[in-house]
């Protein structure tokens, strides 16, 4: 925590979102604001809190840079040349943000002041997790255990929103069950002849040890920084570099999009079975320290420490399903014959 | 001792990545420019992190040596995903033409 960096840090990424907004080209804003992720991923390390920037490293900087692209790549790259609009129309919106602005400055004022220790979050909640994380469930990572026991809901809720995400985007531009389209070769040869072998080689190699180290980002969650999010991600992220290194058709063979949208829902289904079979075996919904009685050789705490890990492979199986199915969809508008 | 190694390796780290960026600004054309980058950002960042590996044997220790060994496998990524990048974002500016620059022809200089 040395705050000259994060000063430095934070101005370059206040200045990286100011030229991602005003830059005309959508192309270099995409990758002038993958470059404002990165930089928070460093900050958010700066200040310790290394799951977040974990997070954003894999979906801000990484996944969510490559969505924009293809996006980009389908439309159009330069910005829309901005409407003059009526003055009644730029005071109506002066006016409307002035209000909403001035409301929600006066609701900050019932905020507990910064690093207040006596704000109910430093009182009792924050001791809470640190004191009682590992006694009561033995995981040395306590994000993890706010995350995926604590507040269990919250995580189960954000997966299934992540899944309805995919959802949506299956449902705007896929074409799926409708038809099987014929894969038909790009008309400017971005098949899989036009990556140079160098590229292909180099994903070959990667591929493996990114889905490992996926694996094992999912699986030591919670004992390092890492979990189902951020694993899945890079699981996801292992079959976007293979379609892109070589080209959709190739990544399709491995995990089809009928495939993947079943990983999808069997992700939820596996958190939300969960949750179920601790209220079926007689304690409340996700109270995972019941699951002992089933699980062989476990006390209650251990449990609680097994079934976060049960929740978060659900988590990853959805996450990595998800980001498939939004790459392919994305970067093939909905046909899924052919990527970037 | 090994302050000394790691002070020289983060030198030449230092130095490098100095270079490369007085590269990358003066250099005229996109592929001498990507040159610059590729190479001396590969070598650079290398360097300074075998510094940090060693910097790590400073106490041996089994955590000491955990995350060495760490750091020697990112510096193992980034010698072959950095390069692979570089082959790739340079094959794809040929591939949509981008022209190569020449030194302009002595008679042309004269004018």
């Amino acid at each position: 925590m040395i705050w000259q960096f994060d000063l430095l840090i934070l101005a370059l990424g206040v200045l990286c979102a100011l030229a991602s907004i005003s830059l005309k080209d959508l192309l270099s804003a995409a990758i002038v604001f993958g470059a404002y992720s990165f930089l928070m991923c460093l900050l958010w390390t700066e200040m310790g809190a290394v799951d977040v920037a974990f997070t954003e490293a894999a979906v801000g900087a990484g996944v969510s840079t490559v969505f924009f692209l293809a996006a980009v790549y389908h439309t159009n790259r330069a910005v829309k040349p901005r409407r003059r609009g009526r003055l009644l129309h730029k005071l109506v919106g002066l006016v409307t943000a002035a209000c909403i602005g001035l409301l929600l400055l006066s609701a900050t004022a019932d905020f507990p002041t910064w690093a207040d220790p006596n704000s109910p979050a430093s009182v009792y909640l924050s001791p809470f997790y640190i004191t009682e994380t590992i006694p009561q469930t033995a995981v040395p990572n306590i994000v993890t255990a706010v995350l995926a026991d604590f507040r269990g809901f919250d995580t189960m809720f954000e997966t299934s929103v992540i899944f309805v995400a995919g959802l949506a985007v299956l449902a705007i531009l896929g074409s799926y069950g409708r038809r099987q389209r014929d894969y038909e070769p790009s008309p400017t040869g971005q098949d899989a002849a036009h990556q140079s072998s160098i590229v292909q080689t180099a994903c070959r190699v990667f591929v493996p040890f990114m889905q490992l180290f996926a694996l094992y980002v999912v699986a030591h969650g919670h004992h390092s920084p890492g979990g189902g999010f951020q694993g899945g991600v890079i699981l996801g992220a292992s079959f976007i570099l293979v379609a892109i290194s070589y080209d959709l058709r190739v990544m399709q063979r491995r995990l089809r999009e009928r495939l993947a949208m079943l990983f999808a829902g069997l992700g939820v289904l596996i958190y939300a079975g969960i949750g179920a079979l601790c209220l079926v075996l007689g304690a409340n919904f996700l109270d995972y320290s019941i699951l002992h009685t089933i699980l062989p050789a476990t006390s209650p705490i251990m449990a609680r420490s097994h079934g976060m890990l049960g929740v978060e492979i659900g988590v990853a199986f959805t996450v990595m399903a998800i980001m498939v199915i939004i790459y392919v969809n994305v970067a093939s508008h909905g046909k899924s014959d052919r990527g970037l | 001792m090994i302050d000394i190694i790691v002070m020289i390796l983060f030198g030449i780290g230092l130095f490098s990545f100095f270079s490369t960026t007085v590269g990358i600004l003066r250099f005229p054309d996109f592929y001498s420019r990507m040159h610059a980058a590729g190479k001396g950002d590969v070598f650079s960042s290398v360097v300074m992190l075998l510094g940090l590996v060693i910097y790590h044997f400073h106490h041996p220790s089994l955590d000491g040596v955990l995350v060495a060994i760490k750091i020697l496998m990112i510096s193992l990524f980034i010698f072959l995903a950095s390069p692979t990048a570089t082959h790739a974002i340079i094959s794809a500016g040929f591939n949509s033409g981008v022209v190569p620059w020449a030194k302009p022809k002595p008679e042309e200089d004269k004018q």
